[in-house]
C-alpha cells in the first residue's frame, strides 16, 4: 500500500554493490515490492504489505536484500545497550491516549539521503500502520537538546505553552490545535478532553505535544543531530512495539547505537524496546504440501536464511526465528510465501490444475442473456447505466414524490450519486437527454438491477433485476410501445392485461399497469410532458419497464 | 443491311440515337447534354451504343484561348495604339511624353510596349522623355488592331488555340490577356449499325423507378423500364438493435468461464460488513474499513449475521488472531459491497464440492470520484477454486490459464503481492504485443483462518481478474467511462465482430 521513494546510490552505498534501477526492479519482488517510476537517482517504489511496515524504508528493504543477494543470512542481530534513562507516564492521560513507548538512539551520522528515509518512514509508519496516527503517532526529538527523566504528562489545554514545529512563537497546546495545519488536522484524536498529552524533559522543556506536534526548539532532527530519543504513542502497547522495533531497527541498520529506556506507569515498568526473537514451531510436511515443490532440508534452511530468518528443522519440526519487527506471521502459510518469494515466483514451474468439473451459468443468468437478445431483435439498442443515482433525477424530475423507504447512501462522494435507484425508466430519460444531438429514432433498452428496501431480506435490502425499454421519436406513442411489449410477451411465453395508471411521469390516460398472472409486473405509457421538459427533451417518449427477474423465475 | 429487329436498347441509349439522328448521327457529348440529359447520362449511354457496336467515341483534347479580365479591357483600348495615334493625329512623328495628354498608367504601359513591339525608340534629351515612332509603328497602326479584334473574336466563338500564330499567342500571352483552357472533346458518332436502328426499336419505354406488386400481378413489368441505379452512390446509415458492446465482451467472458468448468455465483448487491470483511478476515480496525474508503447506508442500516455458530467461529478467529474485541454490531453493519470476494465467502458458507470452481462477474461500489480511470460502480470477476491438491504451483498455474486462455498472452510474469485474505499471494502481468506488460490479475490462497470458520478444510484458491482494463483493451477505449457509454452514437458505431 505505501509508497516510497528511495535513493539508488544511498542503496548501493549500504548494499557495498551497485545497484541501477534496472537492478532494483527485480530485487524490490523480495521485498513484497513494485517498480513504479524512476526519476534519475530516486526511485518509487510500491510497497504491497500493509502488515510489513519494516519494509517501508531503505533500511528494510536493503536487510531483506541482504539475505537474497547472499551478503548476510538468518535473523539479523541489534544490540540493546541498558541505560538508566526514564520515562513516566501519567495516570491521568489514560482516557485520552493512555502508552508512550521510548528509545535514544546514539552515534548517528545522518546524510541527506538518512535524513529523507527518517522523515519518510515516520510518515508512512503514522499514516498507514498508525492509521493516520490514530493507533501510532510517532515523534523523533534531538536528545542534546532535552534532558531525562521524560514526563509523558497530562496538560490542560491552556497551559504549557511552547512553539510547535515551523512556527516561531509560543502557543498553548489549545491554540495549536485550533491554529496550527497539524493542530487541525489531528486535533479530533484528542479534543474535547479534559487534558492532552505533553512530553517534556526534567527541566520541563516540551519534547512534543502527541499525536500533533514537536517543538521546535527539540522537536527538529538534521543531518547535524548525533543523537536522538524516539516517543511512540498510542492506544494498543503491543502494536505500539511493532512500530518502535521497525524505526529503532532502521536506525541500527544505520550504525546508530540503541539504548533500551525504562517506562513508567502506574500499574507497570517496561523495558523498551524489546527484541526479543519470537520463536515459531510448524510442521514442515503441511508447509511443503501447500508450496509444491520438492525441497530437502538444507534447501529449506538456505531459504529461510534469506529470508532474515533463523531455522532448524527436526524431522517433521521447523523451528524459526524472527525478530518483533514483524508482525505478520500468524500461520504456517506466512512464513510458506516467504520461502516462495525467496525461490523465486517465477522460477517455480506453474502447474494448471486437472480438475473436473462442470461449468454454468446460473439458469437466471441465461434467460435475462435471452431477453436481451430479444431486444436486440426488436431494434433496441442496449445501452448501461449506473445503479447510483439521486433523489433529483429518480423522483423530482419525474414528477413523482420520493418514495417512504429509499436505500440511500450515508457518506457519498458526490451528492449526484446518493441513492440507489429503485426504478430504470429515470436511467434511460437520463440517457436519451445526453443525445438530443444525434440521430433519431432512438429506441433503447436495459435489462439491469434496480435495489429495494425489503425487510424481511438477511441484508434488508433487495436487488432484482428489471428490463426497460424506451421509444424516443417525433412521433413516439403508447401505441408503439404497446407493440413492442405484446411481442416481448409473445417470447416468454407469458400473456399480460393492462389497466389504467396514474402516475405522475406519464400522460393522463395514456399509462397502464401491466399484469400478469394477476400480479403486478411493470408499467407502461407515454412520458408527460412535464417530465420531458424537466429532462430539455424535445421528442415524446414511451416507455415500458417489467419486473423480468421475477417473471422469469 | 444487319438484322436489327431484336437490338434491346434501354430508355437513355434510344434517346442518345434519336438526338444523334437528329443532328446527322456526329456531336460532342456537351453539344448532346441538356437539363433532362445529363452528362453522366449521355456518357453511360454513349457506352452502352458503342459495346454494341451501334457508335463510335472518340475523345479529343482541344485548346481553347479565352481573354481574361485586362484582355478584355485591351478590346476597348490598346494602351501603346492610343498613344501612336495620338501622336500622329497631331502631325507629327514624334513628341515629349510631358506634353501629351494622357494619363499616368496608360501611359506607363503603353511606353513599355511601344518599346517592345519596336513601335517607337526612346531618348532622354534635356531631363524630358522624346518617343519617336517608327515606320513599323506608322504601318501597323493604320491597319486594324488586330489585338483587340482577335479578343472580341475569342468573346465570341470557340477560339482554338491553333487559329492564333504562335508570335501573336507569345504576345498575348506576356500581356495577361489570355488564359488556355483545354476542353475534352467527346465526338459521338453513329455508326452505320447505328444510323439504321428500326424506329420501333427507338419507342421509349416507360420507365418507373420502383417494382410494385401490381406491375408483377398484371405482367405490366415486361413493358416498362426499371430506372437505372447508380449501385456506388453511398446511402443513409440505419440503425438496428444492438448489443451494449462491454456487456457483449462480458457475455464472451462468461462464456469462457463456464467452458472452463466454472459455476456462476450470485449474491446481495448490499452486504453486511460481516459478509465484507469480517468472514474475509480483514480485522474491524482495518484502514480499509474506514470512513472514506467504503459507502455506509442511511438506511437501511443493519442486516442480520448467519448462524450464530459460523458467527461465534469467525469472532473467534479474529480475536485470536487479530487480538482485539470483535463487535457483532459492527458486523451487522450494511454496505453496497465492495469487492466480488464477498460471494466467494458466501459460497464457502454455503457449501464447496471439492474439486470445484466458481466463479461471478459482480457490479461493486467504493467510493470514487468519475473520471478517465475511475468509475462509481464496476465490474469485478473473481472466484474460487477448491481441491485437496491445490499447491502454490496451481495458483501460477490458474492465472496462467487465464492469461492464455482468456486474454491469448504467451507470456506471464508472476510478483508476490497482499491481500488481507489470502497467503500466499500472487500478482500476474501478462505480455501484449502492443501494450507490453500489462497487469492482469491476482490470487492467493485463502487463509485457513478464513475457510475453517466457514466450515471448509480443503485448500481455496481466491482468484480476481481486472476485468474493466481487459474490457478497456479489447473495445480500443482508453477512458474507462465509455464503458457506461451514454454516447447513442459511440454505442451505435462500435464494431462488434
Amino acid at each position: 500500500m505505501p509508497t516510497i521513494d528511495v535513493s539508488l546510490n544511498d542503496i548501493s552505498k549500504l548494499l557495498g554493490r551497485k545497484i541501477d534501477a534496472d537492478d532494483l526492479d527485480d530485487l524490490v519482488l523480495f521485498a513484497k515490492g513494485e517498480l513504479d517510476g524512476v526519476d534519475g537517482d530516486t526511485v518509487k517504489l510500491d510497497m504491497k504489505d500493509t502488515n510489513r511496515p519494516d519494509l517501508w524504508s531503505t533500511e528494510g528493504i536493503v536487510r531483506q536484500l541482504r539475505g537474497n543477494l547472499g551478503i548476510a543470512g538468518g535473523m539479523p542481530s541489534y544490540e540493546v545497550i541498558d541505560s538508566d534513562i526514564e520515562v513516566y507516564a501519567d495516570p491521568e492521560l489514560r482516557s485520552v491516549r493512555p502508552y508512550c513507548l521510548n528509545t535514544v538512539i546514539k552515534g548517528l551520522d545522518i546524510d541527506e539521503a538518512f535524513l529523507s528515509q527518517i522523515i519518510q518512514l515516520q510518515e508512512k509508519i503514522a499514516l498507514t500502520f498508525g492509521r493516520k496516527r490514530k493507533e501510532v503517532a510517532v515523534g523523533i526529538i534531538d536528545f542534546d537538546k532535552i534532558s531525562p527523566p521524560i514526563y509523558y504528562k497530562a496538560t490542560k489545554p491552556g497551559e504549557n505553552a511552547f512553539v510547535p514545529l515551523t512556527f516561531s512563537k509560543e502557543m498553548t497546546p489549545a491554540e495549536i490545535l485550533r491554529e496550527h495545519p497539524k493542530g487541525q488536522e489531528y486535533g479530533h484524536l484528542i479534543e474535547g478532553a479534559e487534558v492532552y498529552p505533553l512530553l517534556v524533559d526534567s527541566r520541563g522543556v516540551v519534547l512534543t505535544m502527541p499525536p500533533i506536534i514537536n517543538s521546535e526548539i527539540t522537536g527538529k532532527v538534521s543531518t547535524e543531530t548525533k543523537n536522538i530519543f524516539i516517543d511512540i504513542t498510542g492506544y494498543d502497547i503491543e502494536y505500539m512495539k511493532v512500530a518502535l522495533n521497525v524505526i529503532v531497527t532502521a536506525f541500527a541498520e544505520r550504525g546508530g547505537k540503541v539504548y533500551g529506556v525504562t517506562v513508567n506507569y502506574e500499574d507497570r515498568k517496561l523495558r523498551v524496546p524489546d527484541l526479543t526473537p519470537v520463536e515459531y514451531t510448524f510442521s514442515k510436511g503441511s508447509v511443503l504440501d501447500i508450496l509444491g515443490i520438492d525441497a530437502d532440508d538444507d534447501a529449506l534452511i538456505d531459504h529461510l536464511g534469506r529470508m532474515r530468518y533463523d531455522a532448524s528443522i527436526n524431522g517433521d519440526e521447523v523451528s524459526v526465528r524472527y525478530l518483533p519487527y514483524r508482525k505478520d506471521i500468524m500461520h504456517p502459510y506466512d512464513v510458506l510465501e516467504d520461502i516462495a518469494i525467496s525461490f523465486g515466483y517465477n522460477d517455480i514451474e506453474p502447474e494448471i490444475p486437472r480438475l473436473y468439473t462442470i461449468g454454468r451459468m446460473e439458469p437466471i443468468s441465461i434467460r435475462l442473456r435471452q431477453v436481451r437478445e430479444l431486444a436486440v431483435g426488436m431494434g433496441f439498442q442496449e445501452v448501461l447505466t449506473f445503479t447510483l443515482s439521486n433523489e433529483d433525477n429518480l423522483y423530482k424530475k419525474m414528477n413523482i414524490s420520493r418514495p417512504g423507504k429509499v436505500v440511500e447512501i450515508e457518506n457519498p462522494v458526490s451528492q449526484s450519486w446518493s441513492v440507489l435507484r429503485d426504478w430504470l425508466t429515470p436511467s434511460l430519460l437520463s440517457f436519451l437527454s445526453r443525445n438530443t444531438h444525434n440521430d433519431y429514432p432512438q429506441n433503447i433498452f436495459e435489462v439491469s438491477e434496480v435495489v429495494t428496501e425489503d425487510g424481511g431480506n438477511e441484508t434488508k435490502v433487495d436487488n432484482r433485476y428489471r428490463f426497460a425499454m424506451a421509444m424516443c421519436n417525433s412521433n413516439a406513442n403508447y401505441t408503439g410501445i404497446r407493440e413492442c411489449l405484446d411481442s416481448f410477451l409473445c417470447n416468454i411465453g407469458k400473456d399480460a392485461s393492462i389497466v389504467p395508471l396514474e402516475h405522475g411521469s406519464f400522460i393522463e390516460g395514456r399509462a397502464g399497469k401491466i399484469l400478469i398472472d394477476g400480479e403486478e409486473s411493470g408499467i407502461i405509457g407515454e412520458i408527460h410532458p412535464q417530465v420531458l421538459e424537466n429532462w430539455g427533451m424535445e421528442n415524446p417518449i414511451a416507455v415500458a419497464e417489467l419486473e423480468i427477474e421475477r417473471l422469469l423465475k | 443491311m444487319v438484322d436489327n429487329s431484336d437490338i434491346d436498347l434501354t430508355n437513355d441509349e434510344k434517346k442518345l440515337v434519336l438526338k444523334l439522328l437528329n443532328v446527322d448521327g456526329k456531336a460532342t457529348v456537351n453539344e448532346i447534354s441538356d437539363a433532362d440529359f445529363n452528362q453522366v447520362a449521355v456518357n453511360r449511354a454513349a457506352m452502352g451504343l458503342s459495346s454494341k457496336g451501334l457508335l463510335d467515341i472518340e475523345d479529343s483534347s482541344e485548346k481553347y484561348l479565352v481573354p481574361t479580365g485586362p484582355g478584355k479591357d485591351l478590346i476597348e483600348s490598346v494602351p501603346e495604339r492610343v498613344v501612336a495615334r495620338k501622336v500622329l493625329d497631331a502631325g507629327s512623328t514624334e513628341a515629349y511624353v510631358d506634353e501629351m495628354d494622357i494619363d499616368k498608367a496608360t501611359a506607363g504601359i503603353a511606353l513599355g510596349w511601344l518599346r517592345k513591339r519596336g513601335w517607337a525608340s526612346m531618348d532622354k534629351t534635356e531631363g524630358r522623355l522624346k518617343i519617336t515612332l517608327t515606320d513599323l509603328c506608322i504601318r501597323e497602326v493604320e491597319g486594324e488592331s488586330w489585338i483587340s479584334s482577335c479578343l472580341k473574336e475569342m468573346l465570341e466563338r470557340d477560339y482554338p488555340m491553333s487559329d492564333l500564330t504562335e508570335e501573336r499567342f507569345q504576345m498575348l500571352k506576356g500581356r495577361k490577356a489570355i488564359d488556355v483552357r483545354e476542353e475534352k472533346k467527346r465526338v459521338l458518332t453513329l455508326t452505320p449499325t447505328g444510323a439504321s436502328v428500326p424506329e420501333d426499336s427507338l419507342i421509349l419505354k416507360e420507365e418507373v423507378t420502383q417494382l410494385t406488386p401490381e406491375m408483377l400481378r398484371n405482367g405490366a413489368w415486361r413493358t416498362l423500364d426499371i430506372k437505372r441505379f447508380d449501385v456506388s452512390v453511398p446511402v443513409r446509415r440505419v440503425y438496428f438493435g444492438k448489443k451494449q458492446p462491454y456487456l457483449a465482451f462480458l457475455d464472451e467472458l462468461k462464456s469462457e468461464f463456464v467452458a472452463l468448468g466454472f459455476q456462476e455465483m450470485r449474491g446481495p448487491m448490499i452486504e453486511t460488513e460481516f459478509w465484507n470483511f469480517d468472514a474475509l478476515f480483514q480485522p474491524q480496525n482495518h484502514p480499509a474499513r474506514d470512513w472514506t474508503d467504503t459507502y455506509r447506508l442511511i438506511s437501511p442500516k443493519k442486516g442480520t449475521l448467519p448462524t450464530s455458530e459460523t458467527v461465534d467461529r469467525v469472532r473467534s478467529s479474529h480475536e485470536t488472531n487479530w487480538k482485539y474485541v470483535w463487535d457483532d454490531e459492527k458486523a451487522k453493519n450494511l454496505m453496497p459491497r465492495a469487492h466480488g470476494t464477498c460471494l466467494s465467502a458466501r459460497q464457502l458458507y454455503k457449501g464447496v464440492s471439492s474439486p470445484g470452481k466458481y466463479f461471478s462477474i459482480a457490479r461493486c461500489f467504493r467510493p470514487d470520484v468519475l473520471d478517465k480511470t475511475h468509475l462509481i460502480e464496476f465490474n469485478q470477476i473473481e472466484g474460487i477454486i477448491c481441491d485437496t491438491s491445490l499447491t502454490f504451483r496451481s495458483l501460477l498455474g490458474v492465472l496462467k490459464l487465464f492469461a492464455t486462455e482468456i486474454a491469448g498472452a504467451e507470456k506471464v510474469r508472476f510478483y508476490p503481492d497482499y491481500y488481507p485474505f489470502t497467503e500466499p499471494s500472487v500478482q500476474m502481468s501478462a505480455k501484449h504485443p502492443d501494450l507490453g506488460w500489462v497487469e492482469f490479475g491476482g490470487a492467493g490462497i485463502f487463509r485457513k483462518e478464513l475457510t475453517q470458520p466457514l466450515g471448509v478444510d480443503t485448500p481455496v484458491i481466491a482468484w480476481g481478474l481486472g476485468v474493466d482494463r481487459l474490457a478497456m483493451f479489447k473495445l480500443g477505449i482508453d477512458d474507462i467511462r465509455f464503458l457506461f457509454s451514454e454516447d447513442i452514437k459511440w454505442l451505435r458505431d462500435e464494431v462488434m465482430v
